[in-house]
């Protein structure tokens, strides 16, 4: 399997990059030709002077956009000093009293700043289309388990869910099973929100939430589903307008909620690697001068939904493209710096659904 | 049927048992035996000279009628006669024992107590007490659970004593008779021995001795009409907070049909209470009580039931028993080997218990573990434990989805020691790594697991999966960690409420001696569609494994039919964990040799001392510290016991009623071994009350025991008579005739009258 790409790559990242023995790995087992020397090494380059300008031009572009919107919709904003750990104190003394909102309360009316500022075009959101749909026919442990969910606009005819589907699904597998000795069946398993397996697969993943409207079906099967015990993670959303169309959607899931940042010394930076810094992972094709940004979501954020005792139900990925990383990591212009990154990011939240 | 016997045979039947049978004709046997024969020969020859018409039959009836009455005029002539050994009267001994305790007060169907009955019976002017005295010299003894000389009389019993060791009280009065010519001993009584003697063991000397226990036995042997609590398996420890599962046995002959209440009550607060319907053949029923004790210390559960009308004993309606209730963290440690949805689950479904401290070490990738719960960072830094000492501080281990091959076979053996030495509990739980198909079969585990290990069928987890619908059996249906609801009809229906499960493994034979809580029948899946054994235990050694074959109990939990509200996962999950470290013994354990004592009697604490390996340590300092009711705390030195490694006692005395408190203290040097604390109840005890009917079969095993007699009270006057032939002590021979005996004289009238009544039925006369 090992050809002149893979050579190229294991000499990059003797160069530079710390985990490029992952990214080896990875591509032993997809075994794609790589091409695109040098991609690693012009990521570290100026990297961190990159990131500097970046997080300035994060900071006011959201200044700017909750000033448009007229209201702060962001529900925790990124320099609020509140963190999954204090959230989780609140949460625990508070007890049952966010579980539902108060009689005669209506959730936040982000609808109402939806309408003075429309982040989607006005088209009617389309059912996601899964074809076929059936059991896996391996029993497995775990399931790498897609949310088929409903959205404004999508690639293809299927929805905004089924982006990167299926080969990101598939090549994450690839790794996750050499990597850990988990239980995995080694390929996709896309779910409807409606559908009753769903709460057979503890363990869910949905990416491109800003298109994401969820019918009302939808909306309860996605609540009973966490509710119950369900782990969600979200991922492939950018920036400010794409943010709020997804907290919309979550309210309508879970009105009272709070959603907080994940610090770095939260358990699921370090269930199985010790992840010490949150990367921005750039869409494929979106790496363009070392930027790895889109819209105007130049922070990545790793954020959180916990229950009223705590527990983490859904863990967010704002800014970032883990997906993309999975699906392209075999592309040699593809920097292993953020594929290894989405990858111990991934077996992280798996590993730590599977523990917590 | 004895008075007809008597006047039959001149006497009564136990001299025929006792007796010899002798002629006493001076005569030749051989001249009195030829002369019969002549005289027979003679009748028949007469018979046989006969002109008639009859047929041989008829005459040999004749000479046969003839000649058996010549026999027995023979017989009669040799004289027969009973040869007997008699006591010399008034040279020999005899113990007449009368029971002094409560159960002699409870009163029979006729309206008289047996105190009563044995006043009246045994009266120094009656006819037995008179006729004894006649032939022996009579020493009295009243026993309860002591045994006094009584010479002054019944007068002088109050029938207060709490408990009834016949077995004790036998032997103490044999010793006190020991050197003086013993007939034998008396015991009345209704036989309500409750003592912890061995019956058997004392009636050895007896018989050795060859000194017969005469038993007279009083009150009812039936019952009409009582209810009563015969006992409550009440465990000595349970967690603060635990589900507490007890059974109560009770009975009500004569109230068959009945329903009646049963009552659980902690220090006076009513903690559970079950109703209970009587069968009709009054056979004891058992009524399981859940509860949960939420206060720590040692706690007095009373269980009651009502007094019905017309029972006539109510002190057996309580039972009341001391329980040490413990509030402290438990550490199990759970090994998991791979990533499984089952652990996030199961520690979720315990996250509020804060008396559990599930320690988990995941293998995450080969030798790449993940560890919570920890107490500090070095914990488990090496992975699973290869040192006994670093094992033996869990009380409970949890072994999930983890190949044999995985530990060493010092970790296989240290594993099976954490059972059957430290005597901790292992759990294995359902998995494609568990069981045989983990390869576990010839492994030290093997012998500890409660299920046997058969050859998998199929070669992946996905040939051997089958979906099981679980449900209790009769034992788990009543026991507390698989019970899910309060009574045993909604657990039943809320396991049926549950969605069906899954498992890999062939779990489906039992070990003997092992119990199996849960089942599961096969409802889908390609595997081996035999029904499953998805949960049992058994005891190994000092401690208990037990086997949870399914592999996603978290179903039950998060499957689409169970409701968000549904708490039987985590109930399951609690009780489960809960159970498996309720009876993991400390390096130090304390226990009263009784739980409930009197006031008065002796109670002695002993302790069961080792180190942290377990081993059994005899050379450590340990101190009882008791506080007493009045809240006086006195310290008793604990000796070591000679008889067994690690075993510690100190007795005390408690006079006064109420709860002592007692705690143990062990240290070896200047190191502690650890610490345990125990309880005694002090107050006066129904145990007297407990099936109030007469126990005529222990009486009767007593007598036969020792070649003795039993005696009702209308047949005590029988006592003396008997007592003098057949006991021991100074004798005499005694020859009494039989050949007068009416029974001789009417069988030869009879055969006589039967000769000739045929004769004349024939035309023969």
């Amino acid at each position: 399997m090992a050809g002149p790409g893979l050579r190229r790559f294991s000499a990059a990242a003797v160069a530079g990059s710390a985990a490029a023995g992952l990214a080896a790995l990875l591509l032993a087992q997809v075994g794609e030709e790589a091409d695109g020397s040098g991609g690693a090494a012009r990521v570290v380059v100026g990297q961190a002077g990159a990131d500097a300008m970046w997080m300035a031009a994060d900071r006011e572009s959201l200044e700017r956009g909750l000033a448009r919107l007229d209201r702060p919709s962001l529900a925790v904003p990124p320099a609020s000093g509140r963190t999954w750990a204090t959230a989780a104190r609140e949460a625990r003394s508070l007890g049952p009293s966010l579980a539902a909102p108060p009689a005669g309360s209506r959730p936040p009316a982000a609808s109402a700043v939806l309408r003075s500022n429309p982040p989607l075009a006005a088209r009617p959101p389309a059912a996601p289309l899964i074809s076929p749909q059936r059991p896996p026919p391996e029993w497995h442990e775990f399931y790498f388990t897609r949310a088929a969910y409903s959205s404004f606009r999508g690639y293809g005819r299927r929805g905004a869910w089924a982006t990167d589907y299926p080969k990101a699904d598939r090549q994450f597998l690839t790794v996750l099973r050499r990597l850990t000795n988990l239980d995995a069946f080694a390929y996709e398993n896309a779910v409807l929100l409606t559908d009753e397996r769903l709460r057979r697969y503890p363990f869910l993943y949905a990416l491109e939430v800003g298109y994401m409207a969820l019918s009302p079906p939808e909306i309860e099967g996605l609540r009973t589903y966490l509710r119950a015990g369900g782990f969600l993670v979200i991922d492939d959303f950018w920036g400010t307008n794409q943010w709020l169309q997804f907290e919309h959607e979550m309210r309508k899931v879970f009105p009272l909620l709070p959603i907080v940042d994940l610090d770095l010394d939260h358990p699921v930076f370090s269930t199985f690697y010790d992840i010490d810094e949150i990367l921005q992972v750039p869409a494929y094709g979106r790496y363009w001068g070392g930027r790895t940004s889109e819209r105007d979501g130049y922070v990545p954020y790793v954020r959180g939904i916990l229950d009223e005792e705590g527990r983490l139900m859904v863990i967010i990925n704002w800014n970032t493209d883990l997906g993309d990383a999975w699906e392209w990591a075999e592309q040699p212009d593809y920097p292993l710096q953020y594929s290894t990154f989405a990858y111990q990011m991934g077996v992280n939240m798996i590993v730590y659904a599977m523990s917590h | 049927m004895t008075g007809l016997f008597e006047f039959l045979f001149k006497h009564r039947p136990v001299l025929f048992e006792e007796g010899e049978f002798a002629f006493l004709s001076p005569w030749p046997a051989g001249a009195v035996v030829l002369a019969a024969s002549v005289l027979a020969v003679a009748a028949l020859f007469t018979y046989g000279r006969a002109q008639a018409r009859i047929g041989p039959a008829r005459r040999g009836v004749l000479v046969g009628l003839r000649a058996a009455a010549l026999l027995l005029v023979a017989l009669a002539v040799m004289q027969p006669a009973l040869v007997l050994t008699t006591v010399v009267p008034q040279r020999n001994f005899v113990a007449v024992l009368v029971d002094d305790s409560r159960s002699m007060n409870i009163e029979d169907a006729d309206g008289e107590s047996r105190a009563e009955k044995a006043r009246r019976l045994l009266d120094a002017e009656g006819a037995l007490a008179t006729e004894l005295a006649d032939r022996f010299a009579v020493r009295w003894f009243r026993f309860s659970d002591a045994v006094q000389r009584a010479d002054g009389g019944l007068e002088a019993f109050d029938f207060s004593g709490s408990r009834t060791r016949i077995g004790a009280a036998l032997q103490h009065a044999a010793q006190q008779m020991q050197g003086v010519p013993l007939s034998g001993l008396v015991v009345v009584s209704d036989g309500g021995d409750n003592g912890e003697d061995r019956l058997g063991e004392a009636l050895l000397p007896l018989r050795a001795a060859s000194v017969p226990v005469f038993a007279v036995g009083l009150g009812d042997e039936q019952v009409e009409a009582d209810v009563q609590i015969e006992r409550a398996d009440v465990p000595d420890r349970a967690m603060a907070g635990s589900s507490l599962l007890v059974n109560v046995q009770l009975s009500g002959p004569g109230f068959g049909g009945r329903t009646v209440s049963v009552v659980a009550e902690d220090m006076g607060r009513i903690v559970a209470s079950e109703d209970v319907t009587l069968p009709d053949d009054g056979r004891p029923v058992s009524a399981p009580l859940a509860m949960k004790l939420e206060t720590p210390g040692a706690r007095e559960l009373a269980f009651r039931v009502a007094s019905l009308p017309g029972e006539r004993v109510l002190e057996n309606n309580e039972v009341r028993a001391m329980v040490q209730v413990r509030e402290r963290t438990e550490k199990i440690l759970y090994f998991e080997g791979e990533p499984r949805h089952e652990v996030a689950f199961m520690l979720r479904a315990v996250r509020h218990d804060e008396q559990l401290q599930v320690v988990l070490l995941q293998r995450t990738a080969e030798n790449k573990f993940f560890r919570r719960n920890l107490d500090d960072a070095l914990e488990l830094l090496g992975g699973f434990p290869s040192e006994r000492e670093e094992l033996y501080k869990y009380r409970a281990l949890v072994l999930g989805s983890v190949e044999a091959g995985f530990f060493t076979h010092d970790q296989l053996e240290m594993i099976a020691d954490f059972v059957s030495v430290r005597g901790g509990m292992l759990l294995m739980l359902g998995g494609r790594r568990s069981f045989a198909e983990g390869g576990y079969d010839g492994t030290p585990l093997e012998d500890v697991l409660p299920v046997t290990l058969d050859e998998p069928v199929g070669a992946s987890p996905t040939e051997r999966l089958v979906f099981v619908k679980v449900a209790p059996t009769p034992a788990g249906a009543r026991h507390p960690a698989t019970r899910i609801e309060d009574s045993a009809e909604a657990s039943a229906a809320r396991w049926d409420s549950l969605p069906a499960v899954s498992t890999t493994n062939l779990l489906t034979g039992l070990k003997p001696g092992a119990t199996e809580l849960l089942q599961g029948s096969v409802v889908d899946g390609p595997g081996d569609p035999a029904d499953r054994i998805v949960m049992a235990y058994q005891r190994y050694g000092r401690g208990r494994s037990a086997v949870l074959g399914v592999q996603d109990t978290w179903l039950w939990q998060m499957d689409h039919t169970v409701s968000l509200e549904d708490q039987s996962h985590e109930t399951f999950w609690s009780q489960l964990l809960r159970w498996l470290v309720s009876e993991t013994p400390d390096a130090v354990e304390a226990s009263p040799s009784s739980a409930s004592v009197e006031p008065g009697e002796a109670v002695t604490i002993e302790a069961a001392v080792a180190d942290e390996g377990f081993g059994a340590v005899n050379g450590a300092r340990v101190t009882a510290r008791v506080t007493t009711p009045a809240g006086d705390l006195r310290t008793w030195p604990m000796e070591w016991q000679l008889d067994e490694d690690g075993k510690y006692a100190a007795t005390f005395v408690p006079e006064a009623a109420g709860v002592y408190e007692v705690a143990v203290e062990a240290a070896r040097d200047s190191v502690i071994l650890g610490a345990s604390s125990t309880s005694v109840r002090v107050a006066p005890g129904t145990v007297e009350f407990r099936d109030p009917r007469q126990r005529r079969t222990l009486l009767e095993r007593l007598a036969d025991e020792t070649g003795g007699r039993y005696y009702g009270r209308d047949t005590a006057g029988r006592l003396p008579g008997d007592l003098a032939v057949v006991g021991g002590g100074v004798t005499v021979r005694e020859e009494r005739d039989l050949w007068d005996m009416p029974a001789l004289f009417l069988l030869l009238a009879g055969l006589l009258a039967a000769e000739w009544a045929l004769r004349r039925k024939w035309g023969w006369a």
